[in-house]
């Protein structure tokens, strides 16, 4: 797999489609059109880009990036709203953002670096559920549960944008991550990553100051993540409860790394469409389709002298009328088990990187006899 | 770990004994502020002691397998719903004495089989295969078995059983009764010391003790130890590395049992989301000890029941969460490798 | 391996498009034959709010069934639209907004009704102004939405781009309900020190700073003002903190799935036997359920829940009715909110069956707007200039026997005298 070589007119095609959507969907049938969610995918992909930097790239698992998002979302929403008083436009706000979002970066990567592994990961959730505390507590900055709003809408050469406008500005903004990441992957400082992500020691020995490129990772991920805070805020004009940004958040930003492909960019892409679409599309279509079936399951005891089979079937007749014929009570069980499978049969993502070498050397995986041999 | 736990016990017998030396207040209901003290701390270690319970079963797998289990809090709960309905078919509640404590005993057995088993199961489809796979690959896979648990829970709580409520509303939580009555076992002025909290004690210790035993002196014990410290060799040196792991999950998701049995006698409520607090607590604890350290857990556990309990008692409830992430990282930041830990190996 | 990658990804969106793609026989059938109008609800059926909403859904569904699913020569739709995502477990902003979006995309979508979360409307209700969607909640109590001066500065304003009022609610507000239950602990309990928690949410921290606010002029002083974190195992800690203050009520600004019923356990666990009041978001029976027969035992102390109406069996009249078909149907009482849900869509019937154009949403909306001296099942009530119910009936209500039990009326307004 690691000669495979890719299309180049499978990425132009897709940005094609997806760029003629908005045209496409009205003619569709109601029940093909997507909308909105395809704008909250970019704005996943966003977040999980820069994920990808840190865990993808840098191989430090982060548990914890929703954190970031929400100082993105905070900072652009009191940069832009019209009760503070910076009151700034959609563009130098988001330049705002950008740079406290990398301020935060090395303000949780700085005194972090010793911290390793698995301890990394919870420091950074740790991180996370302070941010969304703090956020909480100190309503007299940032309003708590209240929110901040209106915010301005999106906009480009002063003109505000509607939906499409603002689907199309989104599809940009996830093209230039794109494409900027992909640059950064193959520049200097992105080879210095992925060899600290393979071997700390040895790159340390060619030269590489590990401590600073971890740094520039942790900014890099924080930067983008609060772009993708900011662009959801405006998009939703409210920066929302502080407990939008919470674990799940970070969660879902980090299977979307690991099932397209842990530091794939391509895969990191895809892996937002897949999950989120998984989320926001399917599972909401299917519980449409499937409609409940519950009502009809509704019955009356059986009488006290009835067999035993009788009860049983009540018993499950009831069951089944309580929750198993309501199909949104199957959306944890199917979202779980898309995960579980697609670990099992594809460990390595849908789209693993172009292996540079093997696996990054890690201790050797109990059960995997005779690797070492 | 011996160590440890005797210390915890140490830790909770000095709690009664400064709660016994204080002067005899006279009991108008308010506290003065060293019952305050005394009781934050009884209540502190009691709830440290039961995130200890999990968090031992946490570690353990984590020390086997290196893989951070984000669905022992939601194995947890559907222990918590097994014991539950087990209470409600052998009607358990209400059974005083002997009978009472008899019942007690084997639903704490049961529900430790129950979670055994089903721990096991989830390593054999969910993990296993994915054993030559990126850690990163089964932590997702970890994750995804916990929203299968989730839901399952969730169809639990819809059994058309009574002490379900009729299964009505499926997703509410759920009284657990009381079977160790919520009642003083002895009080010191006003500072109560209930029966629970005893019941926590009294689970807590021997089994640490005999988890000790069996990590340090039985010949499963001994594989455990081999496969965390090098699986290839252990497997070279004739150990059936897959069934020690099995077994592994086996005992963790056991001790899970047990805890979430006292957890809910202790706390009188179970839901179907209630395992990612116990999932996180456990997942903090085992880290603050140092992970894979199983002394290091239940010290870890210590420490955030009672920081929780005196922040709650002297801060504000609504920054202990803060506090105590704010500890966690503050502690990593300068010991990276837990209170407990050993020091992580650099390669060389 | 790229081609396995490929026909594995076709796969997978073949059969993702074929989910998409299957509902679209009905709906083909639905606009072909006669005209229809549709009728959403937005609301979190995901998750541990499912009880209420499954009944509030109830509602709505028997509102429509009343008038045989037509109005005039239209045919009425319902979607009923789920706000809540699986890893969220609770109402999702993200979700929220698409649900509002599609439905103002949806040309014959006339009414939407929802949210249940205040916090939600927030999102939607800015999006379905601009597309000048009406919108009725069956749940919300957030004053801010509606009332100027009552929340933020620049409420409601922000939520009204268009500058028409679009939103309405048949539920009185937080600012009434937290004064009657803040006057209740005074005047009948003679509570003189009351212990205020709430949940750090928006509807749970707004009624417990209304309580706190009128605490003072009912001659009660606040002994300690605490947000909590909802999803704690247990408030031991806080129990002993609220006993060292001598509190002699304690106040929950909260909900059953914040963990109001953990709370009472405690206290009574604890040794506090004061009275537990708790609001609306409390008042179903699964608060009594998770809280078990021992917490709500009279010897343990008193529990009182405030609620913006009377409670199902309270109900006269047309309020009663529907609480008889609901048990015939349903095999059981409704929740409290069931008749709201009801109640929102009936009164949403009522205007598209007033309306000059019945598929115009601007001829609808103005039909709600209107709607004066409404004869629903909460009595005789009309929308103020706010879009908020002239209904200001509250009851104070306790638990007897594993029941809610009526205890007295309060608030005030119009009500099931009429």
């Amino acid at each position: 797999m690691a000669a495979a070589r890719r299309n180049p007119w499978v990425p132009v095609a897709g940005l094609a489609a997806l760029a003629a959507w908005p045209l496409v969907e009205p003619a569709l049938p109601a029940s093909l059109q997507v909308g909105e969610p395809l704008t909250e995918v970019f704005i996943y992909a966003i977040l999980a880009l820069g994920l990808n930097v840190l865990t993808g790239f840098t191989g430090l698992l982060n548990l914890g990036v929703a954190a970031f998002a929400a100082i993105g979302a905070y900072a652009y929403s009191i940069a832009t709203c019209e009760v503070y008083p910076f009151q700034l436009g959609f563009w130098p706000a988001l330049a705002v953002t950008g740079a406290i979002g990398a301020l935060a970066g090395f303000a949780l990567g700085a005194p972090t670096l010793r911290v390793r592994g698995d301890y990394l990961a919870i420091v950074t959730l740790g991180f996370g559920e302070i941010v969304k505390d703090v956020l909480v507590n100190l309503d007299a900055i940032t309003k708590g549960t209240q929110g901040i709003n209106p915010l301005p809408p999106p906009s480009l050469l002063g003109t505000p944008l509607e939906a499409r406008g603002q689907y199309w500005l989104y599809l940009g903004f996830v093209v230039a991550t794109f494409v900027g990441v992909r640059a950064l992957e193959r520049s200097r400082v992105g080879r210095a990553w992925i060899s600290i992500r393979e071997d700390e020691l040895a790159s340390r020995a060619m030269g590489i100051r590990p401590d600073r490129a971890k740094m520039l990772a942790f900014a890099t991920c924080a930067a983008l993540a609060a772009l993708s805070g900011a662009l959801l805020v405006s998009r939703l004009s409210s920066s929302g409860e502080p407990s939008n940004y919470g674990f799940e958040v970070s969660i879902i930003a980090l299977c979307i790394v690991i099932v397209g492909g842990i530091g794939s960019v391509r895969g990191t892409l895809l892996g937002a469409f897949v999950m989120v679409g998984m989320n926001s599309i399917v599972l909401v279509r299917l519980t449409e389709v499937l409609g409940s079936g519950a009502e009809g399951m509704a019955a009356a005891a059986p009488a006290a002298d009835a067999g035993m089979l009788a009860h049983a079937w009540h018993f499950v007749r009831t069951w089944a009328h309580n929750v198993l014929l309501t199909p949104t009570n199957w959306k944890f069980l199917l979202f779980g088990l898309a995960l579980v499978l697609m670990m099992v049969f594809r460990p390595q993502g849908i789209l693993p990187p172009r292996a540079v070498h093997e696996d990054p050397p890690q201790p050797v995986p109990p059960g995997s006899e005779g690797v070492r041999a | 770990m011996l160590r440890a736990a005797a210390a915890a016990d140490q830790l909770a017998i000095l709690a009664l004994a400064r709660a016994d030396s204080l002067p005899a207040f006279a009991s108008d209901g308010v506290l003065s502020s060293s019952e305050v003290f005394s009781q934050q701390l009884v209540t502190g270690l009691s709830n440290g002691m039961i995130i200890a319970l999990i968090a031992i079963g946490y570690t353990m797998v984590y020390g086997i397998v290196e893989l951070i289990n984000f669905a022992h809090g939601d194995l947890c709960m559907l222990g918590a719903f097994f014991a539950l309905t087990a209470v409600g078919a052998f009607a358990l509640e209400g059974a005083g004495g002997a009978g009472g404590t008899a019942g007690l005993v084997a639903l704490l057995l049961a529900t430790a089989a129950f979670c055994g088993a089903l721990n096991w199961s989830i390593n054999r489809l969910a993990y296993r295969p994915l054993r030559s796979a990126s850690k990163l690959s089964l932590l997702v896979s970890a994750i995804g078995a916990s929203f299968v648990l989730v839901n399952l829970g969730l169809f639990w709580g819809g059994l058309p059983m009574e002490v379900f409520a009729g299964g009505t509303s499926a997703a509410a939580p759920k009284a657990f009764p009381a079977l160790v009555e919520p009642k003083p076992a002895f009080t010191v002025g006003d500072v109560i010391v209930s029966r629970p909290d005893v019941l926590v004690l009294a689970v807590t210790v021997p089994l640490m003790l005999a988890l000790t035993w069996l990590v340090r002196f039985t010949k499963l014990g001994k594989a455990m130890r081999a496969v965390a410290q090098n699986p290839t060799a252990a497997s070279l040196m004739g150990i059936d590395v897959e069934r020690v792991i099995g077994a592994t999950f086996f005992i963790g998701g056991a001790l899970g049992g047990f805890a979430t049995v006292v957890y809910s006698i202790y706390n009188q409520t179970v839901g179907f989301q209630m395992g990612y607090r116990m999932g996180m607590d456990a997942f903090i604890a085992a880290v603050l000890g140092g992970i894979g350290n199983l002394p290091g857990a239940v010290l870890g556990g210590l420490v955030i029941g009672v920081v929780r309990a005196m922040s709650d008692g002297y801060v504000e409830a609504r920054w202990t969460n803060a506090i105590v992430f704010g500890l966690l990282i503050l502690i990593l930041v300068f010991r990276p490798s837990g209170l407990l830990g050993a020091k992580l190996r650099e390669k060389v | 391996m790229l081609r396995k990658t490929a026909s594995a990804l076709a796969a997978c969106a073949i059969s993702a498009l074929l989910i998409a793609a299957a509902p679209s026989a009905p709906a083909a059938t639905g606009s072909a034959a006669p005209p229809s109008l549709t009728i959403v609800s937005s609301l979190p059926r995901t998750g541990s709010a499912n009880s209420q909403t499954t009944s509030i859904v109830n509602g709505i569904k028997m509102a429509i069934e009343e008038r045989g699913g037509k109005i005039g020569e239209f045919e009425i739709r319902y979607e009923d639209m789920d706000d809540a995502s699986p890893q969220k477990g609770n109402w999702d902003q993200n979700i929220e907004a698409a649900n509002a979006n599609k439905a103002a995309k949806d040309p014959t979508c006339v009414g939407y009704i929802g949210t249940y979360n205040s916090g939600a409307a927030k999102i939607a209700m800015p999006i379905l102004n601009k597309a000048g969607l009406v919108m009725v909640s069956p749940g919300n109590t957030y004053p801010g939405l509606t009332k100027p001066g009552a929340g933020e500065a620049n409420e409601p304003k922000i939520y009204r781009p268009s500058g028409t009022i679009s939103y309405f609610r048949v539920v009185p507000t937080d600012d009434i309900q937290g004064a009657v239950a803040c006057e209740f602990c005074a005047k009948d309990l003679g509570s003189k020190k009351a212990f205020i928690l709430h949940d750090r949410e928006l509807y749970g921290k707004g009624i417990a700073d209304v309580f706190k606010k009128s605490a003072p002029g009912m001659g009660i002083e606040v002994a300690g003002f605490e947000g909590i974190d909802p999803k704690a195992s247990n408030y031991r800690s806080l129990v002993t903190k609220i006993r060292s203050t001598g509190a002699d009520v304690v106040f929950y600004g909260g909900t059953t799935q914040t963990n109001a019923a953990q709370i009472l356990k405690d206290l009574r666990s604890g040794g506090c036997k004061v009275p537990f009041v708790t609001p609306d978001g409390t008042f179903e029976n699964a608060y009594i359920e998770a809280a078990g027969k021992d917490a709500m035992a009279p010897e343990s102390g008193s529990v009182y829940i405030t609620f913006g109406g009377l409670p199902s069996e309270q109900l006269t009249g047309r309020g009663a009715e529907f609480v008889e078909r609901y048990k015939k149907k349903h095999g059981e009482v409704p929740e409290a909110y069931a008749v709201y849900g009801y109640e929102a869509c009936k009164v949403l019937l009522d205007a598209i069956d007033r309306a000059a154009t019945k598929n115009d949403r601007a001829a609808v909306l103005a039909a709600v707007a209107a709607t004066k001296d409404f004869q629903g099942a909460l009595g005789t009530w009309s929308f103020d200039a706010n879009g908020d119910t002239t209904n200001r009936l509250m009851s104070i209500n306790t638990v007897k026997d594993g029941k809610f039990a009526f205890v007295k009326a309060a608030g005030g307004g119009t009500g099931q005298a009429k």
